[in-house]
């Protein structure tokens, strides 16, 4: 078996944040070295899903027996024969077009979350950078994998790191959260723990390729009831991960108690989780039609819930991560809708998502900078202090709400056009509703914060806003209007993959 | 303290704290006001996709929300306290959706 | 024998994740909820290995002398095992870090109670 170096890098996504995040912890203290790795590593983090081919990559190269004629050989016809032979032995990581965005984007967010978090923070050699690789790691291996269990190992170690980045940020009541989101990852990680087994018990596979297989072929009854048992774990597991109704208000508290840059890279996670299990999801039991019922309806919920909670909150870190979470639900439409322009518009709302949110997170972030202070009742007359990021702040809010011609707008319109051609037109005057308390939410903290006069109250800490936090904001503009301008430069990339899951 | 009393007291909070919530200021005020008609109209809208199922079944659901949504108005201050950051709170909901889930998916795949 | 060993791991599983989420939901004792969340965790993991399960099975090592036919026939499942090491690793981190946490909270607020710590007004304090 050969392997083509383009596709040695596949792997390597994962392995380089992964190793760099080790290395980092070991030296502890070297300021200057732990700098240099830091911004050398991170540079690479997008460059390397641009450089890799298309492949598969299969760990220890254990490829199935069809390919591999040399084992092949030696066996009885039993196992040559059968399914067994068509089978993956190993881990098994696939990396397509699809894969290719979703990576070159997680890169472009983790890239400036590091370089902000390496700027802002007085001592770079802390544990908060390690965190972040790690981070970016797991969130690289959720999206590359084919192997469930090899995905809840991956999503467990994100969930862990994203405790550690909101223990570190110092934010009044972290340790609270904290806790509470454990606990709750406690019962419902056992859940897509147990949903996990339940396939594994009744295909003998964590190869979803396989399962998906097995299923579809009938080599297993696919009305089984343990299937069905199975089908409601994982999406349960999914609630749990991507921070969907009844998660919401932890996950949005997660959000607001980590510091700015590192909540840029959680939404990037719990988007990512999202879409990968939704993936999964429609891969397995795409067959069962309640499945998309339940998306879709989970949806609405998400949507609603935290569009509506989005407004009635005073402190801007949460009105912010209520709409994140809010606005995950016009992905999971597009996905429920389970038709190729349905799901290929809300991966590509996804990818628009994980960089409008992290621009606005950076937005408001230097806010936070400038004041410590998250209560808009006690803000006011910041667009005098810095006219630049509110100029950029407002434009995050414009892409957020879909106005042209940023990328929300393409997305958003590619859904309601999906949900007009699946003939369910209430779908998209409800996100188009929302879309509007989406924008009306984002102007009201905008209001408060930037337009209104400046309370007597309000100090203004004399520090200027670190340059690279402004370039991390101009960047992420620059992807929005390429985005909105040229969106079939996006839809190129998500098409293949959304077209096979249908 | 048994379970039956647990239940009994979280009820009477819920019932009991919904009624002295009130908005303060002028922004707030508005604030859950159009969470509300939001919420409202929201929910009407999804109600209106049971003509797939039968479409009588849809008119009389959607008459019946709005018949509802008319009688219980202030529901936003009530969700808003129910949403709330307490971990007893979450838990109850969590659990509750596992159950909901687990009984959906086997009813709903065998049905739908 | 009235139940095999599949069904009664099955039957042990299900009651500890019963016993667990009922622990974490209704003791207010922080420390007692982290061990209760111990049990769900436990409770899926047996779940996970007795997929693995085989009537009369034999320990999934090759050794000499065995006919590679008869090795296939007679061998327990491998795949659960391996992962079911992962998990208990996990499950250790992820309990280790929670109890981490109580310990910081009990030094600042000197006390373990859920409905104290982990209410809704006392979130920011």
């Amino acid at each position: 078996m050969s392997l083509h170096p383009a596709n040695l890098l596949i792997p390597l996504m994962v392995i380089i944040p992964l190793t760099c995040a080790l290395l980092l912890n070991v030296l502890h203290g070297k300021d200057r070295t732990v700098k240099i790795i830091s911004v050398v590593v991170a540079l690479a983090l997008p460059v390397l899903p641009l450089l890799a081919g298309y492949g598969t990559q299969y760990f220890g190269g254990y490829v199935p027996l069809a390919q591999n004629s040399a084992i092949a050989s030696g066996l009885p016809t039993s196992i040559t024969g059968s399914a067994l032979s068509l089978f993956h032995p190993a881990i098994t990581y696939f990396f397509g077009s699809g894969q290719k965005l979703m990576l070159f984007i997680l890169g472009v967010v983790a890239l400036f979350s590091i370089f902000a978090s390496l700027y802002e923070v007085k001592r770079p050699s802390g544990v908060y950078t390690y965190l972040l690789f790690m981070l970016a790691a797991s969130i690289a291996a959720l999206i590359l994998t084919d192997d469930i269990f090899n995905l809840y190992v991956f999503f467990e170690i994100a969930a862990l790191t994203q405790v550690g980045i909101i223990l570190v940020s110092r934010v009044k009541g972290n340790y609270e959260t904290a806790l509470k989101y454990m606990i709750l990852g406690g019962i419902a990680s056992p859940m897509l723990l147990i949903g996990i087994a339940l396939l594994l018990g009744v295909t003998g596979n964590v190869n979803i390729t396989d399962i998906a297989y097995s299923i579809k072929t009938g080599l297993v009854n696919p009305n089984s009831s343990v299937l069905l048992m199975a089908c409601g774990l994982i999406t349960f597991g999914w609630l749990y991960g991507a921070g969907l109704p009844p998660f919401h208000s932890i996950k949005s508290a997660v959000y607001s108690k980590a510091l700015p840059n590192g909540a840029a890279m959680l939404q990037a996670f719990s988007v990512f989780m999202f879409v990968a299990l939704g993936i999964i999801i429609l891969r397995i039991f795409g067959y069962l039609p309640f499945t998309k019922v339940f998306i879709i309806g989970i949806s609405l919920l998400a949507m609603v819930l935290s569009i509506t909670m989005a407004i009635t909150q005073t402190d801007f870190k949460r009105i912010i991560a209520y709409l994140a979470v809010g606005e995950l639900g016009y992905i999971g439409i597009g996905l429920g809708l389970g038709t190729v322009a349905g799901i290929t518009a809300g991966l590509f709302q996804a990818v628009n998502e994980v960089v409008i949110t992290a621009f606005l997170f950076l937005g408001f972030g230097t806010v936070l900078y400038k004041t410590r202070q998250s209560d808009i009742r006690k803000l006011g007359g910041m667009m005098f202090e810095s006219p630049k990021s509110a100029f950029l702040v407002l434009l995050a809010g414009f892409a957020m709400a879909g106005v042209p011609p940023l990328n929300a707008f393409q997305s958003k319109l590619m859904l309601i056009q999906a949900t007009l051609k699946a003939g369910i037109p209430e779908l998209g005057v409800i996100m188009i509703l929302l879309s509007i308390v989406t924008f009306m939410t984002f102007m009201k903290a905008f209001y408060a914060i930037y337009l209104r006069s400046k309370p007597k109250d309000l100090k203004i800490l004399e520090k200027k806003i670190p340059r690279v936090t402004m370039v991390a904001m101009v960047a992420f503009l620059v992807i929005c209007i390429t985005f909105g301008v040229f969106p079939q430069l996006a839809i190129g990339y998500l098409q293949p993959l959304a077209a096979g899951l249908v | 303290m048994n379970i039956y009393d647990l239940i009994r007291r979280r009820m009477k909070e819920i019932q009991g704290e919904a009624q002295k919530e009130e908005p303060v200021s002028n922004i707030s005020t508005s604030s859950v006001l159009t969470a509300e008609i939001t919420l409202i109209s929201t929910i009407i809208l999804a109600a209106i996709m049971l003509r797939f199922l039968s479409m009588v079944l849809m008119i009389f659901v959607v008459l019946a929300l709005i018949f509802v949504a008319i009688m219980v108005m202030p529901v936003m201050p009530k969700l808003k306290r129910e949403q709330n950051d307490s971990l007893a709170s979450m838990m109850f909901y969590v659990v509750l959706a596992l159950g909901i889930i687990t009984i959906l998916f086997y009813w709903g795949n065998l049905n739908v | 024998m009235i139940m095999d060993t599949q069904s009664a791991s099955l039957l042990t599983a299900s009651s500890l994740i019963i016993i667990g989420i009922f622990g974490t939901v209704f003791l207010d004792n922080l420390i007692k909820k982290v061990i209760a969340l111990g049990f769900v965790g436990d409770g899926a993991n047996l779940f996970l290995i007795a997929m693995g399960y085989k009537a009369g099975g034999i320990v999934y090592i090759f050794m000499p002398g065995m006919s590679r036919d008869w090795f296939a026939q007679n061998a327990s499942y491998p795949l659960p095992f391996a992962l079911v090491l992962t998990s208990i690793v996990i499950g250790a981190s992820t309990m280790a870090v929670m109890l981490g946490i109580i310990i910081v909270l009990y030094k600042r607020h000197g006390s373990i109670s859920a409905s104290k710590l982990l209410g809704d007004g006392n979130n920011g304090k």
